[in-house]
């Protein structure tokens, strides 16, 4: 990014620090913390910690970073390297991200760009520039409204199976979107704040629908029709077995046309396919209902997670809780920079909208933006400042 | 609530025989202290079946891998468990001290199986502080008999590789995990084991009266020959050229001490790569009780690529077998990134 954009860019975040103090939320348990930024045109600082909010709004304010990051963890030393700091236990993370959704409508405004000849695209990735021929080639996501609320409804897939499986109070859970492409939700109880890296994997498994063996819900190998209509799950029953029983009557059997004989076509079909191919089409179905989340984020105890209320520092939105997720807009309510005009040229975008303004796409154009516009393209490397 | 926990407390008057089940509970310490017995005093006559069923105790554990459920007299039985504490503690052996804390713990184990409900929930409470909650007849999760915290569950499960121990797997509902009774016993033996195994390594060294002087020598023999036999095994089957890394996992598992996953992991990885068969590894675990040769079978297998993910895995690197601190380190190590690539090297350099 050219010197012009960052100071524009890093202007407007100083501005909206400079006015935010009382609209940030202090993290709990800040001196236990690590901390760590991305100052704008710079690489990660970490390793920091704040005794007071005010030391820390005093950074926020004073470098207007990029990107600002804390611990989910709690140490008994967060400035010290890592294997010195002493870990306490931590919070419970999710990160869902629109791009692992891998959505069709990725093909339409995913950007790519060639490292060799800087080609520029829209669409997947290909394999190699189809100008030059380079196979190193850097990609550009993106996320439209179908995408943000695909991360949503996941973001509800899991909130669902927190509260119901977990027994987690919804107070308990903090769910925020995530300042670009898809939602983070925090769970700051004591009753999972000790859990390590294997057991947290095993939640993440748990939530994702990954792993589930047949046996789980009374399908063995030698398994009998009579076995089976004893054993397969009914409607109602909790966790991943009632789940599957409500997936079960999505499941098209020949001979079966109404929902008053679930259990009956499903031990029908089993006799049909048998094991590995019903375990098969078990492990789908229980992906397809379990939350598609980042595994590593849950599972690392380590891992550093966007402050919020924060600016994401390549879109300009705030990392901003959900108190209403059903309903939440994110490019309404994350969006907080002014609408003072800016002038910058765009090499390209896709049509996008921020608050009730939809932008129309742009291809190598000089044009007057608002601020929140021109930082959200500028963040992404979209437009320069002229 | 309250006026449960009191019906509860009423419930769990604890008999002798239920002491000389567990004696290793504080319950079964505090009738210890009440009698109010010296450790001079066991050079007594009075005292000489005590000492011989803890000489029991502990030749079970040797010879049967399991100390035996009878129970002649609880009060006999009671008073025999820490003075075959103290006999192997004073033997000071490490291989001694593991076996026999197992025996005792699948020993409490079986016991635990077919036990009342409230002496489950109170053993749990008292001495690994979890809250069992019993899951009642008339519940539409009646199949279960126990619910525990998710947090408690995970805690332990993670030591098992078998699927059905995932989460996953598992009845979740509320913050619970329902188990049947089998299975919530079955999560504790290794803290058990612990708990006995700590006892004994915690164990002040006093001076001893003459019959449990005998009794040290006694079993002392008796380890000395296991230990001998076992080192004649373990020769044939570490070749010169294993690292010192995978020479470190075969010696824990042939001295029949707990050796943790990624040990086992890293020793069945290690050997699959040099062309080990499956059961010709399978062969390297010791026949301990608790030792299943199917769901070892299963791990190696799993591993193997033979079967679930079908993935092959690779033997772990050097760097990260450090961070596991099972790494030991010597000369012809200062070459190599991976553990396979030791025996080249080291045949190399003798050259
Ligand atoms: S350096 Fe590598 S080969 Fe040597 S002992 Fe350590 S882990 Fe094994
Ligand atoms: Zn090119
Ligand atoms: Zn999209």
């Amino acid at each position: 990014m050219d010197d012009k954009t960052l100071a524009l860019m890093k202007q407007a975040f100083k501005q909206y620090y400079f006015k935010a103090g009382d609209k940030i939320i202090p993290p709990t348990r800040m001196s236990e913390r690590e901390f760590g930024y991305i100052p704008f045109g710079g690489s990660m600082i970490r390793h920091l910690s704040f005794k007071t909010f005010g030391d820390l709004y005093a950074l926020l304010v004073r470098e207007a970073p990029h990107s600002v990051y804390y611990s989910a963890a709690y140490y008994h030393e967060p400035t010290l390297p890592m294997h010195d700091k002493g870990w306490k236990g931590g919070d419970l993370i999710f990160d869902i991200d629109a791009d692992n959704l891998k959505l069709p409508c990725k093909k339409d405004h995913d950007l790519w760009e060639c490292k060799n000849c800087g080609l520029k695209r829209i669409g997947l990735r290909p394999e190699k520039c189809p100008n030059c021929g380079e196979v190193s080639i850097s990609e550009l996501n993106w996320a439209c409204e179908k995408c943000l609320e695909a991360a949503k409804n996941e973001a509800l897939k899991l909130i669902e199976i927190l509260m119901k499986d977990f027994g987690i109070n919804k107070s308990e859970i903090k769910t925020y979107f995530s300042g670009n492409m898809g939602y983070h939700i925090t769970i700051e109880s004591a009753e999972f704040e000790d859990l390590d890296q294997t057991a947290r994997s095993e939640i993440a498994d748990y939530v994702s629908g990954r792993g589930l063996i047949p046996e789980s819900i009374g399908v063995f190998k030698r398994a009998t029709y009579e076995d089976l209509l004893k054993n397969l799950p009914r409607v109602g029953e909790p966790g991943w077995r009632g789940r599957l029983a409500i997936s079960f009557k999505n499941w098209k059997v020949k001979g079966f046309d109404n929902d008053n004989d679930v259990i009956k076509k499903i031990a029908t079909l089993y006799g049909k396919i048998r094991y590995s191919k019903f375990k098969k089409r078990l492990e789908v179905e229980a992906l397809n209902m379990g939350a598609v989340i980042d595994t590593m984020v849950t599972t690392d105890v380590h891992r550093i997670f966007r402050m919020p209320d924060t600016l994401h520092g390549e879109t300009g939105l705030l990392k901003k809780m959900c108190d209403n997720l059903l309903d939440f807009d994110p490019l309404n309510e994350a969006v907080v920079l002014s609408d003072e005009l800016v002038e910058v040229f765009i090499d390209y975008s896709p049509k996008f909208r921020l608050k009730d303004q939809i932008y129309r796409t742009f291809k190598k154009e000089k044009v007057k933006l608002p601020l929140m516009a021109a930082v959200y393209l500028a963040g992404k490397g979209l437009a320069r400042v002229i | 609530m309250f006026y449960k926990n009191i019906v509860l407390a009423l419930l769990i008057e604890l008999g002798l025989e239920d002491l000389a089940k567990y004696p290793f509970i504080k319950e079964a310490g505090e009738y210890i202290k009440k009698l109010n017995i010296q450790i001079e005093d066991l050079n007594h006559p009075d005292y000489i079946n005590i000492i011989q069923r803890a000489k029991e105790r502990i030749k079970d554990a040797i010879n049967k891998r399991m100390v035996s459920k009878e129970i002649q007299k609880a009060e006999v039985d009671i008073l025999s468990f820490p003075i075959a504490l103290l006999i192997v503690r004073m033997c000071n052996n490490d291989y001694l001290a593991s076996i026999y804390s197992l025996a005792e713990a699948i020993r409490i184990e079986e016991f635990l199986k077919y036990e009342r409900k409230s002496i489950i929930s109170h053993i749990f409470k008292t001495v690994l502080n979890i809250d069992v909650i019993e899951v009642l007849e008339d519940n539409l999760m009646h199949q279960f008999d126990y619910k525990i915290k998710i947090k408690e569950y995970l805690k332990r499960s993670t030591q098992f590789h078998e699927l059905e121990w995932k989460l996953i797997n598992r009845v979740v509902n509320q913050g619970y995990v329902y188990l049947k009774t089998h299975e919530l016993i079955r999560l504790i033996r290794e803290e058990i084991r612990k708990i006995i195994y700590n006892r004994i390594k915690n164990m002040a060294t006093p001076k001893l009266p003459k019959v449990i002087e005998d009794a040290v020598s006694e079993i002392s023999g008796m380890v000395q020959k296991l230990i001998i036999n076992k080192e004649r095994i373990s020769s044939t089957l570490t070749p010169k050229n294993y690292p010192p890394c995978v020479n470190y996992a075969l010696n824990t598992l042939q001295k029949g001490q707990n050796l943790p996953h990624f040990g086992r992991f890293l020793l069945s990885t290690y050997l699959l790569n040099i062309g080990k068969t499956v059961d010709e590894i399978i062969q390297l675990y010791p026949k301990l009780p608790d030792f299943n040769e199917r769901i070892t079978k299963y791990q190696v297998e799993h591993i193997a690529g033979l079967r679930g993910g079908r993935i092959k895995y690779k033997c772990p690197s050097c760097k990260t077998l450090q961070t596991h601190g099972l790494c030991f380190k010597d000369e012809t190590c200062d070459e190599i990134k991976n553990p396979l690539q030791y025996g080249r090297v080291k045949s190399k350099n003798k050259r």
